[in-house]
Formats: structure tokens, sequence, C-alpha cells
């Protein structure tokens, strides 16, 4: 058997990789590494092992207020982005809508803008129409940048869609409503969902607009942890950000369990 | 078919019962009148939401709603001045100004409504004041007693060359510790505070300086020991009391800048009074004492009595407190754009 040939091209294919994957997992394993570190500010080589920053965490009526708040928001923007996102979708490539392009730019626009003058705008018009600020405004707020999300996700698959399938179920006699539900929804729902997992993160992980929009004592996790880094720079800022990886990384396994994900790999 | 008749008791009952019925919002909106105020996170945050706001909830009968969540002054632009975001805005001095100019908060306070302010010190309700300066803390210069310096006696140690790399500032445009310092440049490198040459060519002898966003930050650099001195305020320092921290607090021989903590109340307020009340009970000597001893903040009312370890370091005194300087906020807030321009080219290069 011959040795294998040192492949140049090859190596340095697997180096740069290995660089791009490094540079992108860094930050990653530095919050890790501060989060297990006893010392009460970033120190490295760490001096030790130490869950105490979890349990300060777990332990701070402050923190779990805010992450169970993050969640229960991040759901709802997850399902209401969904509807609205693919909704939208459908409409824009099958609605033989007058200006659809025009449209599709107006619907994406909440990502072109600064997400602090979203903000800045969502808390001014509900004070003065009087609404104050209750959850659901945060909720509009945050679906109102993560629609742009699902909308893409799903504008792709319906590129590629073929539309003969759904022909066929006519043909066969379905009704526009077996067909939706039976052809077209099971065929697009990859680019649903992965604009879904998407909304969940970014409503998950969204500050700007929390900013404004979040009321005291109903803090998102990401506004509490901004707050807390002002007076309070220690390890449970980091473990905070541990959960939050955790917890998205979650939300992927378990739509991949319930759905399926290797489909909408292939978008 | 019968005919109904409507009695004098039928519309006195049903006119009692509507009257109830459209009076009774307004009666429990005065039952459970709600005070907005902003307030500080960090222990600050937890000793009023644990202990100082229960209590004036129980004594005035309301409810408190304490936004902790930065920027308030944003905030408070945004929402009508008619019916503003905030009854009572808690921040430093600059801001306070700011909001001012704007006419987002009412200038002074009545000591009839805040009968407090008789026992305060002059420098909380002096002309450098918007409202009253509840707290405030002195910004002077931290260093570390491990790295065989010696204790600094004026701000101008802090340009000492063995300290490149190793002195802290901040960013000014963001922080007011970063901005008092670089007026307190002009005074000692220059003609006085509003001596803005002097101060730039100072603050490019600073260099190279490690800047941060947060005094929370610039305590982390001192712990970790990525800074051996940097302008800090003293709380900031005497807060790790009793840790076995090498990290001390110096005050300089020029003076140091108060950062007060200031009240005030905003005009479009509709529980006005409550609002005065709450400022009252804020410089009450018993809620300043458990303020001052918990975040090492100096109490502007001069009846309060700390404790030995308290008085000791903290601004308590006449003679003390002739120490600190008020700034002109009014003055830098006026310039502050073209001072960000300029001090971020110079930091920048």
């Amino acid at each position: 058997m011959s040795a294998r040939r040192f492949d140049a091209g090859r190596a340095g294919y697997f180096a740069l990789n290995g660089a791009i994957v490094t540079f992108l997992l860094a930050p990653i394993a530095i919050v890790a590494v501060f989060a297990v570190n006893p010392t009460p500010y970033i120190s490295f080589p760490p001096v030790g092992v130490t869950l105490r920053w979890f349990e300060k965490f777990f332990s701070s009526e402050d923190f779990m207020n805010a992450l169970w708040l993050s969640l229960q928001v991040a759901v709802a923007v997850l399902v209401l982005s969904m509807l609205i996102g693919a909704a939208c979708a459908l409409a824009l490539a099958r609605g033989n809508l007058p200006g659809a392009r025009v449209l599709t730019a107006f619907f994406m626009s909440p990502l072109m803008l600064p997400a602090i003058l979203t903000g800045l705008a969502l808390f001014q018009i509900y004070l003065l129409a009087g609404i104050g600020r209750p959850v659901w405004g945060l909720i509009m707020g945050h679906t109102l940048v993560a629609v742009p999300y699902v909308l893409r996700t799903t504008l792709a698959v319906l590129h590629n869609f073929d539309r003969r399938i759904e022909e066929a179920a006519a043909i066969l006699g379905a009704s526009p409503v077996r067909i939706f539900f039976e052809v077209t929804l099971p065929l697009i729902r990859p680019g649903v969902v992965a604009g879904g997992i998407f909304a969940f993160i970014v409503s998950f992980d969204q500050f700007p607009i929390s900013l404004f929009l979040v009321l005291p004592k109903g803090e998102t996790l990401p506004v509490v942890l901004f707050n807390y880094m002002k007076f309070d720079l220690d390890g449970a800022i980091a473990a905070a950000s541990m959960v939050s990886i955790v917890m998205a990384i979650s939300v992927v396994l378990l739509l991949e369990k319930l759905i399926g994900l290797k489909a909408y790999v292939k978008l | 078919m019968t005919k109904r008749t409507i009695s004098r008791r039928t519309v006195m009952q049903v006119g009692a019962a509507a009257a109830a019925t459209f009076a009774a919002p307004a009666i429990l909106h005065a039952q459970t009148a709600t005070l907005k105020i902003t307030t500080w996170g960090g222990k600050w945050g937890e000793i009023m939401k644990g202990s100082v706001l229960p209590a004036f909830e129980k004594e005035h009968k309301c409810s408190v709603s304490a936004d902790q969540a930065f920027p308030f002054v944003p905030k408070l632009q945004a929402s009508p001045k008619k019916d503003p975001i905030y009854d009572v805005l808690h921040t430093n001095s600059n801001e306070q100004w700011k909001c001012l100019v704007e006419g987002l908060v009412e200038p002074k306070l009545d000591t009839k409504k805040v009968p407090n302010l008789a026992d305060v010190y002059p420098y909380a309700i002096s002309e450098s004041i918007v409202g009253v300066s509840i707290f405030t803390s002195a910004i002077g210069l931290g260093y570390r007693t491990d790295k065989g310096l010696a204790k600094p006696t004026s701000w101008k140690d802090l340009a000492d060359p063995k300290l490149a790399g190793m002195r802290g500032g901040y960013l000014i445009p963001v922080n007011s510790l970063g901005q008092a310092h670089l007026m307190m440049l002009g005074k000692i490198y220059g003609k006085g505070f509003q001596d803005l040459d002097a101060a730039y060519k100072a603050l490019e002898q600073l260099k190279p300086i490690k800047l941060f966003d947060f005094t929370g930050q610039m305590e982390k650099a001192f712990l970790s020991a990525e800074v051996s001195m940097g302008v800090i305020h003293d709380s900031g320092i005497y807060r790790y009391d009793g840790q076995n921290q090498p990290i001390d607090f110096a005050i300089p021989k020029e003076g140091v800048p108060a950062l007060e903590q200031v009240l005030s109340v905003t005009p479009g307020s509709k529980v006005k009074e409550l609002a005065y009340a709450y400022i009252n009970y804020m410089l009450r000597p018993d809620v300043q004492k458990q303020l001052a001893e918990g975040v090492w903040y100096s109490p502007s009312n001069k009846k309060v009595n700390l404790d030995a370890k308290y008085d000791a370091r903290l601004f308590n005194t006449p003679e003390k407190v002739a120490q600190l300087i008020q700034m002109p906020w009014k003055w830098y807030n006026e310039r502050k754009d073209d001072i960000d321009t300029r001090v971020a080219r110079i930091l920048k290069s």
C-alpha cells in the first residue's frame, strides 16, 4: 500500500475551516470558562471550577422572572411570525398582487432599520395611543423584526415549489383547503420552520426593541443582563449567557425532534 | 298590556349605581396611586426593592413602579410631557441638566413640599443642582496597593509614565465620570474646568489608557489587576471593603468631582404630591443611613449618623463636603457633541 500523498490544497482547506470554526466558537468558549471560574472577573487561565455563578443566576428572582418572560415572549413570537410570515409569503409568491416586489421590500424593511429606532418608535406610538407597555406590545415589537426571517425562508421554498404537485391533487379531486393542508403546507414547512427558529432566537436575544418596551418588574433577560452589567459584572452574566445558548440549542433540537430539521437543511 | 311606572326610588337607585360605577375607577385610582420612578440596579436596587420602596408604599398606601432599565432620559423624552413616563427622575447631574433644558423636569424643589430639604448640605440644592442631590460619591483615583505604587496625591499622578497601559479611564461620551475627569484636567492643567484645549492636551498625555463604559467594568479591571490606577468613585472601591482586595481610593489634593445622585419631579406628573413625598422620604435620616451604608454613598442629610467605618470615609461633615467639586454640567452639555467628536479622535489615534 502506498503512503497517501500530502495534499497542500486539502490541508489549506481544512486549516481555513478550522480557523473559521475556532473564530466562531471562541467567544462561547470564553463565556463558558468565565461561567465556571470562581473569580468575579474575567481571568485567564482560570483559577478553579465553581458552579456558584449558575447558583446565583438560578436563585435570583430577577433573573428567573426575566428568563421565564423571555421564553414566553419568544414562543409567542415564534408562533405569530410563522403564521404571519407564511401567509405573507404565500400571498406575495402566488397572489399576483400588484407591486409584489415593493410589498416584499416593505415586509423586509424592519431588518433594514436600526432596531433601536424601531423600539423607540413603537414606544412612542404605544404611549401616544395610551396603550402603555403591555406584554403583547412587546410581542408585537419582536414579531415585527422576526417576520422577515420567516418570510425570506418561506419565499425561498416557494421559489422552487413544483406547482404540478398541487395541480395533480386538484385533478384527483382534492379541494383547495385539502390541497393547502395536505400538499402545500407540508412542502413549505421546512422554510416556515427554519424561519420560526430564527424568529425564536431573534426574540429570545432581542435587546434594542425590548429596551424601550419592557415594564419595570417585567424585563426580558437581555435587558436584565445589560442593567446588571452596569453595576455587577461577575460570572452570573456568563452563566446567564450559557443558559441562553443551551436554551437556543434546545429549541433547535426540539424542533428537529418534532418536525425534522433535515428537510430544512436542504434550503 | 300593563303600564310600567318608574318610581323616584328606582331612579335614585339606578342613579346611585351608575354614579358608583363611573366613580369606582377614580376611587380605586385614588386608593392605589402609582408613583413611577427611575432607580439604579445592583446593590442599590436590591435595597430599594427589598425594603426602602415597600416601606414607602406602606406608609403612603400607594404602589411604586421603579424602572431600572436604562436609558431613562430617551424614554422620558419620547413620552408625552403632559403624561410623562416618570414622576420622579433619578439620574446623575449631567442628565438632569439635559432634561431641565428640554423642560422635562422641574428646576427646583420647595421646602414646604419637601421639608427634609432644610437639613441637607448646601451642595445638594446649590445652583449646580436640578432638584436635589440625595447622595453623592466622590470621583477620585483608585489604585492597586500591591503594585508598588505610592498612594496618589494629585490628579497628575495618573500621568506617571510608569502607568502606561495600566491606567484606566472611561469612554467620555457615555460616562459621567469620564466627562467630569475631562473637565478636571482642564482645571489642573489649564485655566479652569472650561479650558478644553488644556484638557485635550492632558488627555493625550494619558495614552495609552484602558477605557471602560461603566464603573462596574472599571471595578473588575481593578480587581483583576488589568488596571493599576484609574478614575473611579469612592463607592466603587469601598464596596469591596472587608473582601481582602488590594485596592484603595485616594482623594487628590486638587479636590474630587461630586457624582451626585439627583432626584427631580416631572412637570406633567399626575401624582406630584406623592412625588414630593417620595423625595422627602429619600432624604429622611433613617432611609439615608440605610442606603449610604449599603452602597457607600455620602448622604446629603446633615442629620444622618453613620456607623464608625462609614463615618471615617464618607463625605458627611462640612469640612469633608468642602472637598467636593460640582461640575458645570449645563456648560458641558451645550458643547457635548463637539467634545465627543474631539475626544473620540484623540483616544482613537
